[in-house]
């Protein structure tokens, strides 16, 4: 019993973790490009929207993410049940990749 | 794209986002009206900024939920099959929707809105205690939150599993399409199916959206369907916006403030019912 009360604890903090730093890496990426492209735009062609387009990207891999480090935790705690059930949602938003990159 | 739209963006949206979590709301629910009405963004473009910055208020306010052991982080995968199924649902639908149905799905979705923020919501856990007999055992999902006004543990019970995940489904679909979170959909599916306790719902919710709304963005994203520099300022003005409205929300939070979203909401509806149906057809039922 003492184990499981532990447990939630840990993959909680981890997830908090994770979502925590990528926000802010996401949120200054973005902003970066922003400040980027706004002191440039007089100048010259150069512009910072590829590296806001980056920062976009990390927002919509940061779900992604902490759906992959939930399957990982399961796993390790060879809870079979819900690893599938992590690994279901994993492969739902792959097939919208796909679906994105066909319809392209 | 000049320096003041990219400025007038990131500045809307952090209004926006700090309107909505003044009242815990999620800031799709204004942005798409705000950009789509005002700045006269394509519906889709705006649709696509919005999602982004959905994921990106739900990520940043995560932590002290999973922290604070309010997220039932299992329950949540478990739901997400189905949100994120609906999403990819409306992936393919959204397509083949014309503009002008996209903003009349919009203006309903602020009517229910507008009339759940009238309807003051109920513990739904704290009136369901007589009827604890339907275990959800299989899944393991029943579990404790700390309550810090009771000073303990409090234990709760997963109910009606199989509605919840049907009611999971229309709201994945509805984020798809509108690029909102659709916390308007899950509460209901929260309160009336799982019957969970409001900050267990709250919390567990908010951390679905960005994995639902990451089975549609991802799709936006790699088709090119998100515009960076729309996107870009909606998204960090929607996260500045979020911290600040959820610092709002503890000291202007009262009756007179939801009354006025109530009256917001409803005003957006109706615009955005104009904008689906020309103004001709308002005058028409006049």
């Amino acid at each position: 019993m003492s184990r499981r009360t532990i447990k939630p604890i840990r993959i909680e903090s981890l997830l908090a973790a994770l979502l925590n730093v990528g926000t802010w890496f996401a949120a200054i990426v973005i902003a970066g490009g922003l400040v980027l492209s706004l002191s440039y735009q007089r100048t010259s062609f150069l512009t910072g929207a590829p590296i806001v387009t980056v920062g976009i990207g990390i927002f919509v891999l940061l779900p992604i993410l902490r759906v992959i480090m939930m399957l990982t935790i399961f796993l390790k705690e060879r809870d079979y049940q819900f690893a599938v059930v992590a690994a279901i949602v994993l492969l739902t938003i792959s097939a919208g990749l796909a679906i994105g990159i066909l319809a392209k | 794209m000049n320096t003041g739209t990219e400025l007038w963006l990131f500045a809307v949206s952090l209004g926006a986002s700090a309107l909505g979590g003044m009242l815990g709301m999620a800031s799709g629910i204004f942005i798409v009206p705000v950009l789509t009405l005002w700045g006269h963004v394509d519906i889709r473009s705006a649709i696509g900024a919005s999602i982004v910055s959905v994921i990106a208020c739900s990520c940043g306010s995560a932590a002290p939920f999973l922290k604070g052991r309010l997220t039932n982080v299992r329950l949540a995968i478990l739901l997400e099959t189905a949100t994120t199924a609906g999403a990819l649902t409306g992936v393919l639908l959204a397509g083949t929707i014309p503009a002008s149905y996209l903003f009349f799905i919009f203006g309903m979705i602020l009517l229910i809105s507008a009339q759940q923020m009238l309807a003051k919501r109920r513990d739904p856990a704290l009136a369901s205690i007589q009827s604890l007999t339907c275990r959800s055992t299989t899944w393991r999902l029943d579990s404790s939150y700390p309550d810090r006004a009771l000073g303990r543990d409090v234990a709760y019970r997963v109910q009606r599993l199989p509605m919840g995940m049907g009611l999971m489904y229309v709201a994945g679909l509805i984020s798809a399409l509108l690029g909102i979170g659709s916390g308007v959909l899950k509460v209901p599916a929260m309160d009336t199916a799982l019957r969970l306790p409001i900050k267990v719902s709250s919390a567990t919710s908010n951390f679905m959206i960005s994995v639902t709304a990451a089975a549609s963005a991802g799709a936006y994203f790699v088709r090119g369907d998100i515009v960076a520099p729309v996107a870009g300022p909606v998204a960090l003005g929607s996260v500045v916006g979020a911290i600040l409205g959820a610092r709002l929300l503890m000291s202007i939070s009262n009756e007179r403030v939801r009354l006025l979203f109530v009256v917001v909401l409803a005003a957006l509806a109706v615009q955005m019912f104009v904008a689906a149906f020309g103004r001709d057809w308002i005058r028409g039922i006049a």
